[in-house]
């Protein structure tokens, strides 16, 4: 899980690099997207690797989830959690699904749309408020998937140090927020005009 | 019965030496074509088994609960003695085994108790090479701290849990041997009895608890390191399934018992709240560093202690001892404890209890630096009473620890019956009539890695064994006994519980006939008294005893009904043990026996020796041997705190 | 201060590890709250004996928070609602007059029910003979001294081996993981002198065995850590992780 989560997280690093042109003009992320589709050998081994990744991930993720309720046959009849803030961790499934769910109608309409015009697309589809709002709802889930995410594939790493973990507490907030103010913004400025 | 010591001819530094080298020795490629039967895994049981496995011999392995890591060695808190000299405070071997013998009341055998101290510093490279986590000073040496009044600091410790690091090291090393399948490990098996072919020990009964089956197990010698009898008074600092049963086992079938009136009575104790209680808990010593102990000097007196003045006061130990105070030994602050309330000027809502009060070290030291000593200690207090030291002093009371009585061995720590061996609490060889801090530790991982191997290979190398099998005669007749016994338990208990009796119940009656009369002071009226009365708790478990369930399946009031039973019949020789003792020594104190300021008073011209009882069959009136002590390396002397 | 109280418990009743179980309602009145949990337990079961009925199974034995022998889910808490305490160390003070009490055995697929609140735990002892030793024989090991370790190491290792095995990792687990359990004891001998040589085998053989006795993975909920008695941190569980990804590639 980790892996592929650091796999995608960085995907998703190039993905918000890209989409940031958005904040400058329609045209110059019309550009961005030429210049990358300029390169089609670059575009299908990404997309496909992507794909793979992406299809490790959800496999894994949902096996995991199946395996670990068979290790409790029956479950406790008072369920509290002992912790704090477990909405994130214990919905991992569910955030993760919801995503999932996204990044079908998301590529549906982007990825297999014409390249040519996406810049139009794009400005087309953050006027439905109700596609917005489904946008916006899927970055929520994406910030909270990446809450309990990043800093649990950094456990997972073993990467722990006393000396580390209010730095490393402190970025499991900072990358959801970041990525979230980042993606979230976009249907937001298309829908209240002020993208172009 | 013949009591024969053992003990090797020479000079009391070579003894050891010169036995293991004529001891007799088993052939490597032999070894494992004899089998060994360990019962208990506490630090004596399972350092025991993983060291003869290691050796090479076939080992079975059984304890009661359901890991052989949970022996109640594991709630050791202070340390672990050695004479290792590390701080250069003019410790050696020859110290150690003085103040343990000295500390003993001079109740103990020297050569055992210099052989304990000689092997000490083995066992504190052996449990470091094992990985337990000592403390460590800053240069990464070993970290000593002094401990129970010792003028030396030669107490090694990690944290306030060193029996269970001590245990867990043991159990790593069990568990080694476990998966290398040289030891079988059987856990929730209780042992039922023991078995004899002729005349000697070839293999114990046991039940299973989960499923209350009996199984038969046979082997070439049988090892007891089942610890200590303290819950024979219901209330202790045992832990809760701690019992007597295999001892007990073994004495009737010839095993002698000594000493069993030496019990350790602990002075720092959590004082018993209510008749729910189900056990005691022990607060470190430490904490008479700093606390000073008082009761009001009126009778019944139920102020709120900050409202009692100081005139109002008696600092008792103070007052009565001016040179030692608050840190007088063990023995003495307790039986003080149980006058003071035995005067009716005990406090809490029980009445039995003594304040230990910090108050005055608080405004002396500053809270910082109290809480920087004892703030465990007082969290634990908390947690557990729910009122804090910081405001109110803390209320302390006596309660039964240790006892250093048990099987009596001889210098192979073997028992009187040929191959049943006996180590750690369970036998009463090294502490005399009263143990030092820091000690037990250090026997039970003596006895078990580094002396019982010795008296194993010397047992079978000198004895013609015949190959016993576990179905025959011998075995089904006992399994059939243990069932006898099960169901006779059981008996009384058809047609319901109307007029009759639990368990605990019944122990706690035993429990208090006891505690008042086998307690912190005995005299003659009082044990006989207590003899008189016994009978009657006997009948009353016998006769009118409720047992739910049956004994083919996990039934816990079956466990411990069984358990009780062994401790009503111990009891009776614990009894006449203090009642044939007529001096003070150690923890036991008659009251006939004292100074003209009331300290206890030995009586070496009579009393130097072990009391050895022998079992004279069902209803008979046990038979006291006696084991002349001889010192010929130091002179008794008496103990003064004034 | 010394009051009583009045409770209501759901008790988990099995009668053997084949048997269906169910709850059981049973009522206590004055129950004192200086009285421990278990304590608690003891006036129900002497109760239930007076009544001709079988008292409640539950494994207890130190009932001073060491031995680990203790243990049961109490609303939804692995040995109940008081951080850092083992259920034999809760008292009856942190529960109200006319509290429902449900108590229910650690479940776990590893763990199979063997009577009422009674679990076999077990598996936690295969995981220890699997590596959770240093392989040495009793004699001929060096002076203590010959050793040192540094003060902080020695904590740091302490802090791990602190653990005392009940479980409450694995109850409290949502997936049924023994990741803490597994990663105190990895943890404890890897960062000692002592532990090096058979480092890597360790990691590796450990880990597969808790894979092999039905443990679940670790998704890192932290559940395990929030209840464990003795506050075993899961920077050990990083540290196993660590440990294992190192054995495995290099």
């Amino acid at each position: 899980m980790a892996c592929s989560g650091l796999c995608l997280l960085l995907f998703l690093c190039s993905h918000a690099a890209g989409n940031a042109t958005l904040f400058i003009s329609t045209s110059l992320f019309q550009s961005y997207a030429d210049q990358l589709h300029s390169h089609p050998l670059i575009v299908s081994v990404f997309s496909k690797g992507l794909f793979l990744v992406f299809a490790i991930h959800i496999v894994t993720g949902v096996l995991l989830f199946l395996q670990n309720r068979k290790a409790r046959p029956r479950n406790y009849k008072v369920r509290t959690r002992a912790i704090k803030n477990s909405q994130a961790s214990g919905s991992m499934i569910y955030s993760g699904l919801l995503i999932c769910l996204f990044v079908l109608i998301h590529t549906a309409a982007v990825s297999f749309g014409d390249h040519g015009r996406i810049g139009v697309t794009i400005a087309e589809m953050f006027g439905s408020f109700l596609l917005s709002m489904f946008y916006i709802l899927a970055f929520i889930a994406l910030a909270v998937h990446l809450s309990h995410g990043f800093w649990s594939m950094l456990q997972t790493f073993g990467i722990s140090h006393p000396n580390y973990t209010t730095f490393i507490h402190r970025l499991s907030y900072v990358v959801p927020l970041f990525f979230l103010l980042l993606f979230g913004t976009i249907p937001l400025l298309f829908l209240f005009g002020t993208g172009n | 019965m013949e009591l024969n010591s053992h003990v090797p001819e020479g000079p009391l530094a070579e003894k050891w030496d010169k036995h293991r080298f004529s001891a007799k020795l088993v052939n490597p490629a032999n070894r494992r074509k004899h089998k060994v039967i360990v019962v208990g895994t506490g630090l004596a049981g399972a350092s025991a088994s993983a060291t003869l496995a290691e050796q090479g011999y076939e080992v079975s392995t059984f304890c009661i609960q359901d890991s052989p890591r949970r022996a109640h060695s594991i709630a050791a808190q202070g340390g672990i003695n050695a004479a290792k000299n590390y701080q250069n405070d003019g410790d050696s071997i020859w110290r150690l085994f003085y103040d343990t013998i000295k500390g003993g009341d001079f109740r103990s055998r020297e050569a055992n108790v210099y052989r304990l101290a000689q092997v000490s510093n083995n066992i504190i490279d052996q449990c470091v090479a094992q990985g337990v986590p000592f403390a460590r000073e800053y240069g990464g040496t070993l970290a000593n701290r002094s401990f129970g009044g010792a003028q030396v600091s030669r107490t090694f410790y990690a944290r306030g849990q060193t029996g269970q690091q001590l245990l867990l090291g043991a159990y790593s090393a069990l568990s080694r041997q476990i998966k290398a399948k040289k030891v079988t490990m059987h856990t929730r098996q209780e042992m039922m009895e023991l078995v004899l072919v002729d005349g000697k020990a070839r293999g114990i009964i046991t039940r299973d608890i989960i499923s209350g089956k009996l199984e038969s197990h046979s082997a070439d010698a049988v090892i007891l390191a089942t610890g200590g009898y303290g819950n024979a008074y219901f209330l202790s600092t045992n832990a809760m399934a701690s019992n007597v049963t295999a001892a007990w086992r073994a004495h009737k079938m010839g095993a002698g018992f000594a000493n069993p009136c030496f019990v350790q009575i602990h002075p720092t104790c959590i004082p018993v709240h209510g008749d729910y209680q189900s056990k005691l808990t022990l607060m470190s010593e430490s904490l008479r560093n700093d606390g000073r102990v008082w009761v009001p000097k009126k009778p019944g007196d139920t102020r709120n202690p900050a409202s009692i003045p100081e005139e109002d006061r008696d600092y008792y130990l103070e007052n009565k001892y001016p040179s030692f105070g608050n840190l007088v030994p063990r023995d003495v602050a307790s039986r003080n404890a149980k006058e003071q309330c035995d005067a009716g000027k005990g406090v809490g809502s029980t009445h039995l209890a003594v304040y230990l009060d910090f108050a005055e070290a608080i405004r002396r030291d500053g809270e910082a630096t109290i809480l920087k000593k004892y703030g465990n200690l007082f969290q634990m207090y908390e947690k557990i009473t729910d009122s804090n030291p910081l405001h109110e002093p803390m209320m302390i009371y006596p309660a039964v620890h240790y006892t250093m009585g048990g099987l009596w061995v001889d210098y192979n720590l073997m028992t009187t019956i040929p191959g049943l061996f006996s180590i750690g609490e369970c036998n009463f060889s090294d502490h005399g009539a009263n143990r030092l801090g820091a000690s037990a530790l250090m026997q039970g991982l003596a006895d078990g890695y580094f002396i019982v191997g010795t008296s194993i290979a010397n047992y079978l190398g000198s004895t013609a064994l015949e190959t016993v099998n576990n179905n025959q005669a011998e075995f089904s007749q006992s399994e059939h006994n243990v069932q006898e016994r099960l169901q006779k338990l059981l008996r009384s208990s058809e047609g319901g519980p109307e007029g009759k009796f639990t368990v605990d119940e019944i122990h706690k009656e035993l429990g208090l006939l006891l505690w008042d009369h086998c307690g912190m002071a005995r005299n003659k009226e009082g044990l006989e008294k207590a003899l008189l009365e016994l009978p009657a708790i006997q009948d009353k478990f016998w006769n009118h005893l409720y047992i739910p369930g049956t004994g083919e399946e996990l039934n816990q009031s079956l466990e411990r009904a069984g358990r009780l039973a062994d401790f009503l019949e111990f009891a009776e020789i614990m009894i006449h043990d203090a009642l044939d003792r007529e001096e003070s020594c150690g923890c036991h104190l008659r009251e006939e026996s004292q100074t003209e300021e009331n300290e206890a008073k030995r009586n070496d011209a009579q009393y130097s020796y072990v009391s050895v009882w022998e079992h004279q069959g069902e209803g008979e009136q046990p038979k006291l041997h006696k084991e002349m002590l001889t010192f010929a390396d130091v002179t008794p002397s008496q103990r003064s705190y004034k | 201060m010394t009051n009583s109280i009045d409770i209501n418990l759901e008790i988990w009743r099995q009668k053997d590890s084949r048997a269906a179980g169910e709850f059981e309602v049973y009522t206590l009145q004055d129950i004192s709250t200086d009285m421990s949990f278990l304590e608690m337990l003891d006036v129900l079961n002497e109760k239930l004996t007076r009544e001709g009925k079988e008292p409640v199974a539950f494994d207890h034995d130190c009932r001073e928070g060491i031995c680990g022998m203790c243990g049961a889910v109490v609303n939804g808490i692995a040995h109940g609602p008081e951080p850092e305490t083992t259920l034999c160390q809760l008292h009856m003070r942190h529960f109200k007059s006319g509290d429902t009490i449900v108590i229910e055995p650690f479940r776990s697929r590893a763990f199979p029910i063997v009577k009422d609140l009674i679990t076999d735990r077990s598996a936690l002892d295969r995981i220890i003979q699997a590596g959770g030793f240093v392989s040495i024989n009793t004699g001929g090991t060096p002076d203590a001294n010959a050793i040192p370790i540094p003060s902080a190491t020695a904590e740091l290792s302490m802090d791990a081996a602190a653990c005392i095995g009940c479980g409450a990792c694995v109850a409290s687990c949502p997936n049924g993981a023994a990741m803490l359990f597994t990663g105190a004891k990895i943890s404890q001998l890897c960062l000692l002198p002592q532990g090096q040589k058979e480092r890597k085998e360790r990691a590796l053989s450990m880990i597969s065995t808790m894979d092999s006795e039905g443990f679940g993975n670790c998704t890192n909920e932290r559940e395990c850590e929030a209840v464990c008695p003795k506050g075993i941190s899961i920077s050990n569980i990083a540290r196993m992780n660590r440990e294992f990804v190192k054995a495995s590639l290099f």
